[in-house]
């Protein structure tokens, strides 16, 4: 059996091999001088004060390898690019050619086989889905200064959360391969589901896993601060805004007029808005947390790939093709 | 005491979601025998033989490869299988020395030698690739491959339908000395009646998911009789041994079962090819109340 | 070595060709008494045919005491032929037939009109001899 998978799949998992292993030579290349930047460290550069250094490291950062940011986004279709290649074919390609016939006719029970695939080739996505995750984790780490820590450039791509991605994409591809029977069709199949599972969960879920904080705050006189509460550039920020005294919420219009009137005077609008009693505020979840919801997410995506796959188990027992 | 039979099914039906591929189908193959299954397309014929290796489920009734269910798809069941599935599908990537392998690594007991040595006495290359390989030399391989494990009961759709006229004596030339080897037991589908009479000794016929005869070919051949005579008014279908009545201006030819025995005066009783037989039993309506699944009290 | 030929248009089952393809060359003298069949795996590879049908045969043949079968060895031709017809019977018979056949195509008949008429009579004649042994 494991020779009869090597044999099978030794092309595809090549491939993929090759494709993870460009992906990090090329991240490599392009990280090194990024890293450069900060001879002290990144993170050395996260918490203020900023030193000279600190600051005129960021403003390059920020002008020369503001592209990463688009080449993190597309880095979100490798779990699927991995797995999708590997799963789709697993079963549509023996229902397209017929070969199901043969091979479940051998005296290896079907269920078996099934088994030793999933596991097999379920482990090497997985396995390369890590090994471009680290990749991944290590080029953004300067990136880490300019936020993204649970969006789709950052929480997305590090940890372990990439991995179950990808085995969700596995058993999302194998499934449809057992439903639409044909490699192709499976494979654009699944990667649509892919797509709008992984935009559900990321943009509408994810924000909610645990209760947000909420911080209102009263503005420091003399601070010449007026933004909206901000907290640490990683965190994500669900709302702001400001209160009145009465506790009422300024929004739209009245908070333009509010900063008008602040400004007034040309003084330091801080003072203002200090005396009128109004506070900002804002709802975030704290950068703190990014390994629960690396934790909530690996097991929600680990679960339904379970709930696929027992699916395509319970059908190819019965095995209605 | 009989034999155990090779292959037995009790009732089976298989339901694809509101329609019956096949139903209440009730029948055994003797072992050692060579049988034809025949019928006309979308008659069950694909999903009798899947339900017989255990490839499907049935939805009623039970199928037994001797004595044992083939649907626990246990190694034991499989190891007694052989198929050979319709268009002998291959992995077209793989070369032959490739199937051979996949076949060893698959298999319990698996005559590696006996495989290789059958295609390269046919001239089939070991290193030729199974996409690039002639329709007649895929289907040998295929056979090869489910000869290789020494099945007991090797079942194969349609193995001769896409070879032609060499490629098919070729193949049942292996078939047939694969049979002549040993215990072995074969059940292949087939709409070519004509040729059935060279390679099997025992036929079933199924229609409409039914199985309308059964048996073993000399037996079926001695036991109908084609009487010809004056044309006659009465019906005689009600008589359950009148298989098929046709009338002409003069004369009515009737095709009857056990009929040799009282022959009316003026009539003749000559015999019947296997394919008028065959094509009787096709063409008489079939009950499909009487047929379909009675759910047990 | 003796070689089996196959019909499958004749109508006559498998079995009974080779039966009477065995009967005949024994009758005609192309079969000697302590003459070899072929194994039944050889008349299957050659005429890809169920062994079962060559088996059959050999056991029908060895009913009728015209061959015998040592195992491991093979078919054998038995010396003690069942009363052959003597040649000169089998001369005058051919030489009437070829009478008829003659005075059949004269008459106008074709090929299917012979063959039709030969059959029939051929059915009638046996039937009424057989009930006449019976």
């Amino acid at each position: 059996m494991t020779w009869m998978m090597w044999r099978q799949h030794r092309s595809e998992a090549l491939a993929l091999a090759i494709f993870v292993g460009v992906v990090a030579m090329v991240l490599f290349i392009l990280g090194r001088p990024m890293h450069a930047l900060f001879p002290l460290g990144s993170a050395h550069c996260l918490a203020p004060p900023l030193d000279q250094a600190c600051r005129s490291a960021l403003v390059r950062l920020q002008q020369d390898y503001g592209y990463s940011t688009a080449v993190l986004i597309l880095l979100n279709f490798a779990p699927y690019a991995i797995s999708g290649f590997l799963g789709a074919p697993l079963l549509a390609r023996e229902l397209e050619a017929g070969t199901w016939q043969l091979v479940w006719t051998q005296a290896v029970p079907r269920r078996r086989w099934l088994a030793f695939k999933v596991v097999a080739l379920g482990t090497v996505s997985v396995l390369l889905a890590a090994g471009l995750s680290a990749v991944i984790g290590w080029y953004r780490r300067p990136l880490d200064l300019l936020g993204g820590g649970f969006d789709i450039t950052g929480f997305d791509l590090t940890g372990v959360a990439p991995m179950a991605y990808t085995l969700f994409a596995f058993a999302l591809s194998v499934a449809a391969g057992a439903v639409l029977r044909r490699s192709l069709p499976a494979a654009a199949g699944a990667f649509v589901v892919f797509l709008a599972m992984r935009f559900t969960v990321a943009g509408w879920i994810r924000p909610h896993f645990v209760t947000p904080v909420t911080r209102v705050e009263a503005f420091v006189p003399g601070s010449g601060d007026i933004t909206d509460g901000t907290s640490n550039v990683q965190d994500m920020i669900l709302d702001q805004g400001f209160i009145d005294a009465g506790g009422r919420h300024i929004t739209g219009l009245g908070a333009v007029i509010m900063e008008g009137k602040a400004r007034e005077g040309g003084g330091d609008p801080t003072t203002y808005l200090h005396d009128h009693g109004i506070q900002r505020w804002v709802v975030y979840q704290p950068i703190e947390r990014y390994w629960t919801f690396q934790l909530i997410e690996t097991v929600t995506f680990v679960g339904l790939a379970v709930l696929l796959l027992a699916l395509v188990f319970w059908r190819i027992r019965r095995s209605a093709f | 005491m009989r034999a155990q039979p090779a292959l037995r099914t009790r009732n089976v039906g298989k339901r694809y979601r509101e329609a019956w591929a096949l139903r209440d189908c009730t029948l055994e193959l003797p072992p050692g025998r060579v049988s034809a299954l025949v019928g006309p397309n979308g008659a069950g014929k694909t999903t009798l033989l899947r339900l017989s290796v255990g490839l499907l489920t049935p939805t009623v009734g039970s199928v037994e490869v001797f004595g044992e269910s083939p649907t626990t798809n246990s190694v034991r069941a499989l190891s007694r299988i052989g198929f050979l599935a319709q268009d002998h599908p291959l992995y077209r990537q793989f070369t032959v020395a490739d199937l051979l392998r996949f076949g060893r690594s698959c298999n319990v007991r698996f005559d590696h030698e006996l495989a290789a040595r059958r295609l390269t006495q046919l001239g089939i290359s070991l290193d030729a690739r199974a996409g690039a390989l002639s329709g007649g030399q895929q289907s040998q391989v295929a056979l090869a491959l489910a000869l290789a494990k020494r099945p007991n009961l090797l079942v194969l759709d349609e193995p001769m339908s896409s070879l032609d006229p060499l490629a098919r004596q070729e193949f049942q030339q292996t078939l047939m000395g694969a049979v002549a080897d040993g215990e072995l037991t074969v059940l292949f589908s087939s709409h070519a009646v004509h040729e059935l009479e060279r390679v099997c000794d025992h036929l079933v016929v199924i229609n409409h998911g039914q199985v309308v005869l059964s048996g073993d070919i000399d037996s079926l051949l001695a036991e109908h009789r084609l009487l010809v005579g004056p044309r006659i008014e009465t019906d005689p279908r009600g008589s359950r041994s009148v298989v098929e009545v046709k009338h002409s201006d003069r004369h009515s030819t009737l095709l009857v079962r056990q009929g040799a025995a009282a022959i009316m005066p003026g009539w003749q009783a000559n015999p019947v090819g296997l394919e008028e037989l065959v094509l009787a039993y096709l063409r008489r309506p079939v009950d499909l109340e009487a047929g379909s699944h009675k759910e047990p009290a | 070595m003796f070689h089996f030929r196959l019909d499958t248009s004749s109508g006559v089952p498998p079995y009974l060709q080779l039966v009477q393809q065995v009967q005949q060359a024994v009758l005609l003298g192309f079969l000697q008494p302590g003459d070899r069949l072929p194994l039944i795996r050889e008349v299957v590879e050659s005429l890809a045919i169920n062994p079962n049908t060559v088996a059959k045969a050999y056991r029908q043949l060895e009913q009728g005491d015209l061959v015998t079968g040592r195992p491991g060895h093979g078919t054998f031709v038995n010396d003690t032929l069942p009363a052959a017809v003597p040649p000169a019977t089998y001369t005058s018979l051919r030489h009437g037939l070829q009478t008829w056949l003659r005075r059949a195509y004269a008459a106008g008949l074709d090929d299917h009109a012979i063959a039709a008429l030969f059959s029939s009579v051929h059915h009638q004649t046996k039937t009424k001899t057989k009930r006449k042994t019976a």
